[in-house]
């Protein structure tokens, strides 16, 4: 068994600071992907990734380098996507490597996740190879970046390679760095087999597929496989590498990055984080696992048409096979119907779920306002959870409700903060210190709560530092606070869908600007409408929808009554695409609209 | 009783029939326009002929033929000879003498031989196909003729008695504004027809305009179509016009009871490739290619394209929704009896809404739509496409 020859590495970074780009030039280099084949951002396999440009998931790849010493490496690199609500997948990837290439983009520099990622890697004691990415644009500054890196992630200036994911500067001594200075595999020497899960997806042939870090030992197809987390036994039937499409091989070994196909149909007996292990000579301790992650967000979604409820079901099981931090359980509305209220990460995770099972499963959904989780304590009574503003019972009965918050280090430059003061002001939260990052940066500690940052928090940050600050964040503790159901009526008639928790000094302005938007998205209407915002009963704000001005066409085709009738029909086939509540009719998208800030 | 009330009082037990015969020929096609049609040559015409004649023969027809209307394309594009065989045509089948025969034109074809055809076949109107006053925006338009040739064709059908005369003119036009077609509607006013058509321009799929509009080369603009309706309703008001269905205005007496005949659901015979016809409880249109349509009648059959069974509801749901785009309104409580078994409570709930929203008003059993509803008709109809057919 010989390991010194395999090197496991991950990229990280903050949002768009180029791991993918990176990623496409070192496949290029090592001729893993022929040109012909490379696409841009070549490990965004999803559509959805393509398309937003942004990674979701974590994408892993093997790659052989004859490197200038003579020997010939075996690279396992695992892409990582940077946006905060999908920082669990960094995690996963981080147990599986020894190394990690820490990008900053040489225009921006280090950022908020750019710490939080750096940190998750000290954590697990990964070596990190700074990269200065995108040295090719203009508005480059190697100097401040570099300085940065010292003063807020104290890694030596000297150690950063200066690169190009566009211009592909730099690639070679990327992979010369990672063979010098990651050290290879770990923990190889344990004497029984021991292999990580960090990811698994199901295949409607395959079964379960799961992603796969041989710590110790090997394994193959033919072997009888355990997981020690629940003990069920399986049979492997197949073992391969990401190259990066699936490609059988005959073994795993320790130190290799790859996939295992078994008997198992139900992802939900592969559970991320456990530890695989022969079952003829099992191991007899796990490896150490993952921190389960818990949705912040939930909404409720529900089938445009209610004959598509068991299409839905089936989409969203089939999404929650691949994708354990997305949780769901039946629900019912009065103006929905039936449908599911589902838990995300946060609001891009949301958005990216039903824009999956739009397309992917062909169902068109509509979804309701999105809530966090509150703690509401009855008079006399217990606590329970409620994410749902529905089930928020009678105003009377509750003695208290608490709501979740969130700690975030936002890293803004210093001619930003008092702006910045303001907005965590506004946004009821409180800043708990200031650091000094460098001469022109500082981080702010804050304590907020969480479905005030949900909505437009991160575009407001940006739009006040011009783009140059940045955000990152994790759960804190719940706090006691003084919140109240807001309804919205749509012609008179109150639509359960739309209603939202919010803060009590805070709901006029928020049910001005809901009324506001939703009269603006609602497509004009025969009808004079109005929309509303009440709480208890008392409206406080209302909007108009627009009238309609004019739907009329002038010919009657003579006497061709079947032409003219095929029309009106298209014309209501088209609105059947929108979701009709009393008279109105509603695009499904609404309230992702409502929340997106333009 | 209202003059263009003649067909309602008939309305139950016997219908009144109207014939509608389709010249598929024009000069050139016009970029905006969807209608069936080619450019002729004597053969085409020739078939043309012999296949009317067979379709004619596979008729069932009514004692009597109230209203006639030769649409197209271009009726008037016929030589003087065709139009009189085409007028013998016409009375072979309809007993006697139409009420109403209209034919359409273009500026171009009226000649003084043809309206000397036409009046001696027993054509009553014409219809000329003005579009506009203005030599840019018929340019705009495609269209072959100047507005000296328009007002020369207006001149002569007036030089040889026809009264009874409509002009089409088309609005919100690329490259027109508000002033622009208010100078066409006023000029149309001076030259003082029988009646006046005022159509709004649809784009019509794969015509030139709508390729146009689909580059992005031009654009459509609703509110301005709004804006020109209303100012195009009260303008022809003042001048005299009433307005009888949302496009069509006329003088005291003079609205076309062939079209009033259609949207009243009624019967019509409709003849020629793409003709459409609804008699004695079906429905159906020819298909749109000369060559197709002259297979089908030499094989005895017409009328085959959407073919459907006129149900009582069907029928009642189209008389709602067509009647409603004419400014009587319609009567509910002959459809009630027509239909007795249709969900009348849907449409009462329905009218209740468009009254409550200022679209409609309802007196007795009359309903009408109010200016701002008929604004919305495409609207309301598909509100009430499939309540009572369904
Ligand atoms: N000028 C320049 N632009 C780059 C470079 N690398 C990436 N970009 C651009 O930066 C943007 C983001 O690139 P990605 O590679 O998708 O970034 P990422 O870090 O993978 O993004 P996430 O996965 O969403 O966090 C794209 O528009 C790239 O074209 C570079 O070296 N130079
Ligand atoms: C069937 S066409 C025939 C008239 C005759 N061929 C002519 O063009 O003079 C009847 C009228 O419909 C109108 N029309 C045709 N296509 C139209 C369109 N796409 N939008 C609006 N009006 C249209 C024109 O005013 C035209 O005169
Ligand atoms: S508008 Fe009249 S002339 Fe022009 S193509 Fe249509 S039918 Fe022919
Ligand atoms: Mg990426």
């Amino acid at each position: 068994m010989d390991v010194s020859l395999t090197r496991n590495f991950c990229i990280i970074a903050h949002v768009d600071h180029g791991k993918t780009t990176l990623s496409d030039r070192l496949l290029e280099f090592t001729n893993t992907v022929s040109q012909r084949v490379l696409t841009e951002q070549h490990l965004d396999s999803m559509d959805l990734e393509k398309e937003r440009g942004i990674t979701i998931k974590m994408h892993p790849v093997s790659m052989t380098y004859p490197a200038k010493d003579g020997k010939v490496y075996k690279l396992n690199l695992m892409d990582t996507p940077g946006h905060v609500d999908f920082s669990y997948e960094v995690s996963r990837s981080l147990a599986a490597c020894e190394g990690a290439l820490l990008l900053i983009d040489a225009a921006q520099g280090v950022e908020a996740q750019t710490v939080a990622n750096a940190h998750l890697a000290f954590g697990q004691k990964l070596k990190v190879i700074p990269v200065i990415n995108k040295i090719d644009l203009p508005s480059a500054n190697l100097e401040l970046c570099t300085k940065q890196l010292e003063d807020i992630l104290t890694i030596p200036g000297e150690e950063a390679i200066l690169a190009s994911g566009k211009s592909g500067i730099g690639i070679e001594d990327i992979l010369e760095a990672v063979i010098a200075r990651v050290p290879p595999p770990r923990d190889w020497q344990y004497p029984q087999t021991r292999i990580l899960v960090f990811d698994s997806f199901y295949d409607s042939y395959r079964g379960v597929i799961i992603h796969a870090r041989v710590f110790s030992g090997a394994i193959k197809a033919g072997d009888g496989m355990l997981l020690m987390g629940n003990g069920i036994k399986s049979e492997v039937k197949e073992v391969g590498i990401f190259t990066p499409k699936m490609e059988p091989c005959p073994m795993l070994e320790a130190g290799d990055v790859g996939y295992l196909v078994s008997n198992i149909k139900s992802t939900e007996d592969v559970k991320i984080g456990d530890t695989i292990t022969l079952s003829q000579k099992p191991a007899k301790d796990m490896l150490e696992g993952y921190k389960e992650v818990h949705p912040m967000v939930y909404c409720g979604l529900y089938p445009l048409e209610t004959q598509d409820y068991e299409k839905l079901k089936y989409a969203i099981a089939r999404l929650r096979l691949n994708d354990s931090a997305f949780v769901y359980q039946q629900e019912s509305s009065v103006a929905l119907g039936f449908g599911f209220r589902c838990g995300f990460l946060g609001l891009l995770h949301m958005e990216v779920m039903q824009e999956r099972i739009r397309r992917e499963y062909d169902v068109e959904i509509i979804s309701t306002y999105p809530s966090v989780v509150y703690k509401v304590k009855v008079h006399g009574g217990t606590e329970f959870d409620v994410d749902n503003p529905v089930n928020l019972p009678d105003p009377s009965s509750i003695e208290m409700i608490s709501e979740p918050t969130i700690k975030a280090s936002i890293h803004i430059p210093n001619e930003f903060l008092g702006d910045m003061l303001s907005l965590v002001m506004e946004k009821r939260g409180t800043c708990d210190h200031t650091d000094t990052l460098d001469a022109t940066r500082v981080m702010l500690t804050c304590t907020l709560p969480l479905n005030e940052i949900l909505v437009d928090f991160n575009d407001r940050l940006k739009s006040i530092t011009r783009g140059y600050g940045s955000m990152d964040y994790e759960l804190g503790e719940y706090r006691p606070s003084d919140l109240v159901k807001m309804d919205i009526m749509v012609n008179g008639d109150p639509v359960d869908a739309f209603s939202s928790i919010v803060h009590r000094t805070k709901a006029e302005g928020q049910g001005r600007q809901l009324c506001e938007k939703l009269a603006d998205i609602i497509p004009p209407q025969m009808f004079k409408i109005a929309v509303q915002a009440a709480i208890g009963g008392k409206i406080i704000a209302r909007d108009n929808v627009r009238e309609m001005r004019k739907d009329v066409t002038a010919k009657c085709y003579g006497g061709d009554i079947s032409r003219k009738r095929k029309l009106l029909d298209k014309q209501k086939e088209g609105k059947k695409k929108m979701k009709l509540i009393g008279k109105v009719s509603i695009p499904p998208d609404a309230f992702i609209k409502v929340l997106k800030n333009d | 009783m209202s003059d263009f009330a003649i067909a309602q009082d008939k309305a139950m037990g016997t219908v009144s029939t109207g014939l509608y015969i389709h010249v598929p020929f024009c000069a050139r096609s016009c970029d905006y326009c969807a209608f069936y049609q080619s450019a002729p040559d004597a053969d085409a015409i020739r078939r043309y002929f012999e296949a009317l004649r067979q379709e004619a023969g596979l008729i069932a027809w009514p004692a009597q033929i109230e209203t006639v209307f030769w649409g197209g394309g271009t009726p008037g594009l016929l030589s003087p000879k065709d139009l009189l065989k085409l007028g013998a045509l016409v009375r072979e089948f309809s007993g006697g003498r139409p009420r109403e025969w209209s034919v359409e034109m273009t500026p171009l074809s009226v000649t003084e031989a043809r309206i000397e055809a036409l009046k001696e076949a027993g054509v009553t109107r014409i219809s000329l196909g003005v579009q506009s006053f203005q030599p840019r925006l018929l340019d705009a338009l495609g269209r072959q003729h100047t507005p000296e040739q328009a007002f020369k064709a207006a001149e002569r059908l007036h030089a040889a008695g026809f009264d009874n005369v409509n002009y089409d003119l088309m609005f919100a036009l690329p490259g027109q504004d508000d002033e622009d077609w208010m100078r066409d509607l006023d000029q149309a006013i001076a030259l003082a027809p029988a009646h006046i058509s005022t159509y709004c321009l649809t784009f019509e799929e794969d015509t030139k305009l709508w390729l146009k509009l689909s580059q992005g080369k031009i654009r459509r603009d609703v509110e301005a179509e709004a804006r020109l309706y209303t100012a195009t309703w009260e303008r022809l008001a003042a001048a005299g016009y009433g307005q009888y269905e949302i496009s069509n205005f006329a003088r005291p007496g003079r609205a076309c009871l062939h079209n009033l005949n259609t949207w009243r659901m009624q019967d019509w015979i409709g003849l020629g490739p793409s003709a459409a016809s609804q008699q004695a409880g079906w429905r159906g249109t020819n298909i749109a290619d000369l060559d197709k349509w002259c297979a089908e009648v030499a094989a005895g059959r017409r009328a085959g394209e959407d073919r459907q069974e006129l149900s009582p509801g069907l029928l009642a749901e189209d008389a709602l929704i067509f009647g409603l785009r004419m400014n009587e309104g319609v009567d509910l409580a002959p459809l009630r009896a027509r239909a007795p078994g249709a969900d009348w409570a849907a449409v009462d709930a329905m009218a209740g809404e468009l009254r409550e929203g200022g679209l409609a008003d309802v007196t007795g059993s009359w309903i009408r739509l109010t200016p701002r509803g008929r604004l919305l008709a495409d609207s309301v109809g598909e509100r009430l496409l499939g309540l009572l057919s369904s």
